[in-house]
Formats: C-alpha cells, sequence, structure tokens
C-alpha cells in the first residue's frame, strides 16, 4: 500500500486520506462574472508537474496540503495550511531539476 | 466480583439502554448514572483475561472540547493538558486527557466513579468564546484491550505499530481500525495497561465482535470492569 506523511498523525496508509482538490483561489463570488465562477467550481487544470493539493486525514479530521507530482503521483511535501502566508498560497512552486523527478 | 459501592441492574431497566446487552447477556450488570455497565461475567476465568481481555467502557462518562481557549479552560479545572498533539496524560484519579490536535482535547472519565468527574468538568461554566463542547460521549464508543497479546491483536487490523517500544502509555494512534475510522490510545484504566479504542457508536456491536475474533487466536476473552481494577 501507498504511505502518505499526514503532518498530525504521521506516516499513514493512503487509503486513510481523502482527495480535496487543487488549492487555487476563490474568486468573490459577488462580483465575479459566472464564467469565472464555472472555472473556479467545475474546471481544472490538465497540466503536469507539481501542484499543491488539499488532503483530508478522515480519521482524524484533519485537512492539510500535499505538493504532489501530477505525472508519477510522487508527493513530495505535505505540510499545515498554516506554514504557508497568503501570499505564498497561490504562488508557484519552486521548480524541482529534472533529474529529481524521473 | 463487586465492590460494595456497585448496585446490580438489569439493563433494561436504565435510562439509557447499554449497547451491547443483548450480546453479552451472560454479564453481570452494575448502574452507572444513567446506563448499565458489565462488571463481570458469568465464565471469568483470569488467566484467559491476562492474555487479552476486551471491556465494554462505553457507559463511561467521556467529554470533549474544542477551540484556542478549551486548554486555558480545562487547566483552570485543575487537569493536565498534553504537550503536543497525539499525547494523552492521565490524572491521579484516574481521568485521561487526550490531546487530538492543537486545540482539540477529550476527556475520558475514571472507571473508579464511572467518569462523575467529567461529567462535573462537562457542567462547568465555558468561557465566552472559543472554547466548544464535543459530544463524544454521544458519538462514540469506548472499548478496551488488554493483557499480554493486545498489540498482537491490534496488529491485525490497523496499520501503526503498537507495540510498548514504539507506543508506550500515553501514546495516541487516529487510524484506521478493522476499516473503520478509531482513536486507539495507550494508557490506564483502573492500574492496568490498556488500549482504549474511541469509534462511531453505529460501529459498537461491529467493533466488539471483531476484537473478540481477533483476539481469540490468543485466548482472548470478554471481560467486565471489575478485571480492570487492580488494587
Amino acid at each position: 500500500m501507498k504511505i502518505m506523511n499526514c503532518p498530525l498523525n504521521g506516516p499513514r496508509n493512503i487509503s486513510e486520506f481523502v482527495y480535496g482538490g487543487e488549492v487555487k483561489q476563490m474568486p468573490d463570488p459577488a462580483s465575479c462574472t459566472d464564467k469565472e465562477w464555472a472555472e473556479y467550481v467545475f474546471y481544472h487544470n490538465n497540466g503536469t508537474g507539481v501542484v499543491r493539493e488539499w488532503w483530508l486525514h478522515a480519521p482524524s479530521g484533519y485537512w492539510f496540503i500535499a505538493e504532489r507530482h501530477r505525472v508519477s503521483g510522487e508527493v513530495s511535501r505535505t505540510y499545515d495550511p498554516s506554514e504557508l502566508d497568503q501570499s505564498e498560497f497561490f504562488a508557484a512552486i519552486p521548480a524541482v531539476p529534472e533529474e529529481a523527478n524521473s | 466480583m463487586m465492590t460494595d459501592s456497585m448496585t446490580a441492574v438489569r439493563p433494561e431497566q436504565q435510562l439509557a439502554r447499554n449497547g451491547l446487552y443483548r450480546k453479552i447477556a451472560d454479564a453481570e450488570f452494575v448502574a452507572t448514572a444513567e446506563s448499565a455497565i458489565a462488571a463481570s461475567f458469568s465464565a471469568d476465568d483470569s488467566s484467559a483475561q491476562s492474555r487479552c481481555a476486551l471491556t465494554d467502557m462505553t457507559p463511561v462518562v467521556r467529554g470533549g472540547f474544542r477551540g484556542k481557549a478549551s486548554a486555558d479552560h480545562l487547566q483552570a479545572l485543575g487537569l493536565p493538558i498534553p504537550e503536543k498533539p497525539n499525547q494523552a496524560l492521565t490524572t491521579d484519579k484516574g481521568e485521561t486527557v487526550l490531546r487530538l490536535s492543537n486545540t482539540e482535547y477529550w476527556l475520558l472519565g475514571s472507571v473508579t466513579d464511572f467518569g462523575q468527574t467529567v461529567a462535573d468538568v462537562r457542567s462547568q461554566a465555558m468561557p465566552a468564546a472559543d472554547c466548544y463542547p464535543l459530544f463524544c460521549n454521544d458519538s462514540h464508543a469506548w472499548l478496551t484491550l488488554s493483557g499480554e497479546h493486545c498489540a498482537a491483536v491490534m496488529a491485525k487490523l490497523c496499520g501503526v505499530d503498537m507495540r510498548a517500544e514504539v507506543f508506550p502509555s500515553g501514546s495516541i494512534a487516529q487510524t484506521s481500525v478493522a476499516r473503520i475510522n478509531a482513536i486507539v490510545v495507550s494508557h490506564s484504566v483502573g492500574g492496568k495497561a490498556v488500549f482504549s479504542l474511541l469509534f462511531d457508536t453505529g460501529y459498537h456491536a461491529y467493533m466488539w465482535d471483531v476484537l473478540l475474533d481477533a483476539s481469540s487466536e490468543f485466548g482472548g476473552v470478554a471481560a467486565g470492569v471489575t478485571a480492570l481494577m487492580v488494587d
């Protein structure tokens, strides 16, 4: 079984975790256009590379962020959302050297 | 074996029905504040219970608090606060304080007073903000596993290593046990080292059967709360 490291509970079987979607900024629902709202709710980026995602550790009800490579599925980092400040939250993840991805 | 302070009752007579009373019909029940708890079984065998014993502690009172002010609230009531999440501390009187996250605390009542002290804590006035009660007394069932083989029994049911050298007394694991989300605490109840399992009440009877089945390989049996009371 795959093992993921929960920042609160430590390494656990992947079956204890629930995927919560990519970390993305919510447009202001009062002022954004319908298209912007639909993009936020329904459309997902289908790229490659490392992305920030929300994950839930179900037995403890704990939400955290994982940085995962969308091709290999490898999780490089997991951390509590409080570790990132607002400006870092939606910023691009620093590129990882090619050999580290292969 | 019953102590003098215990009153024998039939579980059907109590306000809150013991969730397992049909399954453990051969138990001798005693009264708690609202319900009835199995004190002993007609076929009690202390050597089997020292191998592995499963005890239902659900009628013992529990409580929980969440929020930034909850640690201060509990400290003001004289309860110890574990330093980090997933750690537990036991008071002199036998209550256990669980720290489940940075701001969430649960209290497990003592087997000697069936949790009356925790019931008193729950009835105290709460801080005006940042401290909210959790109703784990109603939402969660509580079973304990004791005896020399209990870590081996848990190894059959869950992915976390619970041998004493890696999961010492005072450790908590929030994980999946027999495919059910559960909180497992290593601590002592009534002077005996146990694993406490807290999980959704809907799985009370299921988990009782699963743990009895898993412990039967090691000769484990059901036990009443008097088996946990070490003089």
